[in-house]
């Protein structure tokens, strides 16, 4: 029982460090408008784990199963989709031909480029 | 009033369930037939879309309901600043190699999207929205808005591209050679964002861990840089 106990508080202790995280971030974006609120409180939140502000322990489980279920936050946004069905009709193909093109050059690019740096290093620290 | 407001509750209570059991639905066939066609936000976003215009219900009136769900967003995205955590040592020690490779990539996105969208559909409005459809939703809208790209495409252009990378993007890695989790979560966060990192979570932590780091750097690398480059291309044309 009390086992079951500490890991409710395990999460109420988890959605406070968000909460306060997102506030944080809120406050961040509205006096240095560069970033989104969220991604001021995604830094907050990796630094305050970092510099153990809060128990890093006692938040993972809850922050991995949030991030495992994050997916259906996005469904909303995503049927947004709905309200723009005219100018998708008008330029649709190439707009998703080009989307798929770029992304693809992007993540080449990117994930080659990283990989090659990656292997010279590793290259340099052998005998 | 207060019998309006139940009913509303009432509605909200019940798209949002739907949602996610749908969105569980799915997950579970996903997880049964281990294909990565049964992307379970795709099929949920896309079967919502049918529903909603077989019911003649309007997007307004769904959005209003499922609001506490995408409230939730926020918190979400906050919630990647753990595997980011678990991985700050790797992190500082490559740092500037990272923000170079990502450097490289935002250049690289935006040139070629611009030119490309120039060339095909010689809408400038378009070519901004391409542009900037790899960033995460907020900063490109607003990144759009301040450079009067069609900020519709451009939201629409973003889950295109959130989809198309992180769906496609692992397989199209391996198969080019770059198996480093490292380097694919890179990858993905630069090209993908936040819904490509949210679907690569599945895969490792420090898939995670590194497509967040990109999420955050190529956003701001973006915010920064893309203003410059578009006047430029625009000047060239």
């Amino acid at each position: 029982m009390s086992f079951k106990k500490s890991e409710l508080f395990n999460a109420a202790y988890s959605v406070f460090a968000l909460i306060s995280c997102v506030i944080v971030g809120r406050l961040l974006a509205y006096y240095i408008p560069t970033l989104p609120g969220s991604l001021y409180g995604l830094i907050v939140f990796t630094f305050t784990l970092h510099f153990r502000l809060f128990d890093a322990d006692r938040i993972k489980a809850t922050v991995i199963w949030s991030i495992k279920h994050m997916g259906v936050c996005f469904v909303p946004a995503g049927v947004g989709i709905i309200n723009h069905l005219d100018l998708i009709k008008q330029h649709g193909i190439a707009i998703v031909a080009i989307t798929f093109v770029t992304t693809f050059v992007l993540l080449t690019a990117v994930g080659l480029h990283y990989q090659r740096y990656e292997t010279h290093k590793k290259s340099l620290l052998k005998p | 009033m207060t019998e309006y407001s139940f009913s509303t509750l009432i509605y909200a209570a019940l798209t949002i369930i739907s949602t996610i059991g749908l969105y569980q639905i799915i997950a579970l066939f996903q997880h049964k037939f281990n294909t990565i066609w049964l992307q379970p936000m795709l099929i949920t976003i896309l079967s919502t879309i049918g529903i909603l215009s077989w019911q003649e219900i309007s997007f307004k009136d769904y959005f209003e309901s499922s609001w506490a769900l995408n409230a939730l967003l926020e918190p979400a995205v906050v919630a990647l600043g753990f595997p980011l955590y678990q991985h700050l040592e790797t992190i500082k020690r490559q740092w500037k190699s990272i923000v170079f490779v990502l450097f490289t990539g935002a250049l690289i996105a935006i040139i070629s999207s611009f030119l490309i969208t120039m060339v095909l559909v010689g809408d400038y409005s378009i070519s901004v929205a391409l542009s900037l459809k790899s960033v995460t939703t907020p900063i490109a809208i607003a990144i759009a808005e301040q450079l009067d790209g069609n900020v519709a495409i451009t939201a629409f252009a973003i889950i295109l591209a959130g989809f198309f990378g992180a769906i496609i993007g692992p397989l199209w890695l391996t198969f080019i050679n770059v198996t480093s989790p490292k380097a694919q979560g890179l990858a993905i966060g630069a090209a993908s964002h936040a819904i490509g990192t949210s679907i690569v979570s599945k895969i490792s932590h420090e898939h995670t861990a590194f497509a967040s780091l990109a999420l955050i750097v190529s956003a701001l690398i973006t915010a920064i840089i893309s203003p410059f480059i578009i006047t430029f291309l625009t000047s060239l044309l």
